[in-house]
């Protein structure tokens, strides 16, 4: 009887149908969610016709996209480059200056009110000004992104670092550790949950920021952007490309958001709950 | 307030700063639709033996007040809207107002249009109908420096010069087709005359009667290459009507454009009476800037010869050359079949 039982075999293949229940779990909400928007938006195309100039189907909107394939996959990607770029400049600069204002009281009381202005500031007024610095094309975009993406990530790396253990900074300072090695080694990893909580935040909004951008510095031709695959259509009336456009842009978003999800598992994963 | 914005209006397109805005009104018009809201039901009761309450109607704008109204507040200011017993309130625009939409889905009685969105728009079944053509001859054009090396459009298109022109406007895929392998870099127009003041932009789309008037105030000497001149000449700012309205009430879209050729003739006549009050307005126009365009408009809204009474007037052909070029840009699938369904010149 005990050669045929073998339990501890057996519990390795088990875990491999449960993770793909779990995934399979975790996906058919979502999923079940867009096929129902999906055939509710359908539905009230058919039941109240409101003319394809003002809400084309799904239908339609899904052979534009496949007509528009190539167009679109320039846009995606000239837009993701933008908007990876402004996120990058974001994250480097909301991190840094996070730190900054962290060490110090008196900075942050004198500035964070007015790094909150970033937020504050309505991008789409300010867009022109950035042609105006930036001049057109791609440096505009970026500089919009990274506008609108920074203050999630400074935000929260302020106060992941503000919420450090006080024993454990104390400890670091029985250790005569210095203020570079306490933020390293200390401040850094205790508020690294936090700093991809805002990453994430970021990330969306970047995609964002770059369309804005894209709306008034870039360059229209062969290979144009999602801003200016947008506009075009609208002035078209292409209504069925403005959606297959911005379902584009959402895409992208999607994208760098699930990229920086990943990079924050990578990270967290082996001793934060959030990464587990 | 550029030109690009304004010929982006004209299309039912706002200028690149606004056109986040232009997306989110788009989905707006979108969603009143879909709930039903006709226009035109809001004839007010009379008390019996009452004098009938006038007619309520709206026309919307597709930009701020400006002389190229000029004739809707002539008509306005004179009551000549009440003595064809109408209230019009007019709503003056801005950028991202979308006209054509809110006009086809029944939002607003009357709204202005670009005459190549008339016939697209109802290509996907936004049945727009041209009412009166405010300008005879389109003012679209393209402004450079006087000092500007290039001598036409041409020369300009086959150059390196980066034009603040927006993308998608039908008279930028006609430049690309009858001038091919132009090499010139088209940027949205977002920046206002920011960028062609500061050089940023070696061109710029504009109406001729407003934005080379606005640079030539600030002492900056430009020329002008007229669009129409080079073969494409639509009816750019047309007040348009849903086909619904037009078919259901008959009457008081006659007697809208009957007070608005008044409006203009007046307006032609006289500007400098009405302009004030749109200056008021519209403090981003100064008043000398109005009086300058509405002379420069003068011929192309009544060129020499035309009779008051042919002011805003369409022509068949005009319609059928418009839509033959749109089909050929690629914009229409096709003509029209009735091309009379398309406009209506009121008696």
């Amino acid at each position: 009887m005990s050669g045929a039982r073998a339990p501890a075999p057996a519990r390795a293949p088990s875990r491999a149908p449960s993770r793909a229940r779990a995934a399979l779990a975790a996906a058919v909400p979502p999923f079940a969610v867009i096929v129902a928007s999906i055939l509710a938006w359908q539905g009230a195309v058919w039941a109240f016709r409101p003319g394809e100039y003002l809400l084309p189907s799904p239908v339609q909107v899904a052979e534009e996209a496949w007509d528009s394939r190539a167009t679109l996959a320039r846009a995606a990607w000239l837009t993701g480059l933008s908007a990876a770029g402004g996120f990058a400049l974001a994250a480097f600069a909301g991190v840094l200056a996070g730190s900054v204002l962290a060490a110090s009281r008196f900075l942050m009381r004198g500035l964070y009110p007015i790094a909150t202005l970033l937020q504050m500031v309505p991008l789409v007024a300010i867009a022109p000004l950035l042609v105006v610095w930036c001049g057109y094309g791609w440096r505009t975009s970026v500089a919009s992104a990274a506008i609108v993406s920074v203050f999630p990530v400074l935000a929260s790396t302020l106060d992941g670092m503000r919420g450090t253990d006080r024993g454990l900074v104390e400890l670091f300072g029985t250790l005569h550790a210095g203020r570079v090695q306490r933020w390293w080694k200390l401040e850094l990893p205790w508020a690294l949950p936090s700093i991809v909580t805002g990453l994430r935040v970021a990330a969306g909004l970047s995609v964002i920021g770059a369309i804005v951008g894209e709306f008034v510095g870039a360059f229209a031709g062969d290979a144009s952007p999602v801003g200016i695959v947008i506009l075009s259509a609208l002035r078209e009336n292409r209504t069925e490309l403005v959606f297959a456009a911005v379902l584009t842009a959402a895409v992208v978003g999607f994208a760098l958001f699930g990229l920086v999800s990943a990079l924050g598992w990578v990270a967290l994963r082996r001793w934060h709950a959030s990464g587990g | 307030m550029s030109i690009l914005q304004r010929l982006a209006e004209s299309c039912g397109i706002p200028g690149a700063v606004a056109s986040a805005r232009g997306v989110a009104a788009a989905v707006a018009v979108a969603l009143l639709a879909a709930c039903g809201e006709p226009g035109g039901e809001t004839k007010p009761s009379a008390p019996a033996g009452a004098a009938p309450a006038p007619r309520a109607v709206r026309l919307q704008l597709n930009w701020m007040p400006e002389p190229e109204f000029g004739g809707i507040y002539a008509a306005q200011q004179d009551g000549l809207f009440a003595r064809e017993g109408l209230a019009v309130e007019v709503i003056a625009g801005s950028a991202g107002t979308p006209t054509a939409q809110m006009t086809a889905s029944g939002q607003v009685e009357f709204g202005i249009v670009g005459g190549d969105q008339v016939l697209t728009l109802r290509e996907k079944g936004g049945d727009l109908v041209g009412l009166f053509a405010i300008f005879q001859t389109s003012p679209m054009g393209v402004m450079v420096r006087a000092d500007a090396p290039w001598k036409s459009l041409q020369e300009l298109w086959a150059s390196d010069a980066t034009v603040a022109m927006e993308a998608g406007l039908p008279f930028v895929r006609y430049l690309n087709q009858k001038h091919p392998g132009g090499k010139v870099r088209l940027v949205p127009t977002g920046t206002g005359l920011a960028a062609f003041e500061q050089g940023a932009v070696q061109a710029q789309q504009c109406f001729i009667s407003a934005e080379p008037v606005q640079m030539e105030l600030k002492g900056i000497p430009v020329r002008v290459f007229s669009l129409a001149e080079g073969g494409y000449d639509p009816y750019t700012v047309t007040v348009a009507t849903g086909a619904a309205f037009l078919a259901k009430d008959r009457d008081a879209c006659a007697a809208f454009v009957r007070a608005l050729r008044e409006g203009w003739a007046r307006y032609l006549a006289e500007p400098a009476k009405y302009n004030p009050a749109i200056a008021k307005l519209n403090p981003g126009m100064t008043l000398a800037a109005m009086d300058v365009a509405a002379r420069k408009q003068h011929d192309l809204v009544a060129p020499p010869g035309t009779g008051a009474n042919e002011v805003g007037m369409m022509e068949r052909a005009r319609w059928e050359t418009l839509a033959r070029q749109l089909v050929e840009l690629g914009t229409l699938k096709a003509v029209p079949p009735v091309i009379d369904d398309v406009f209506w010149n009121a008696p």
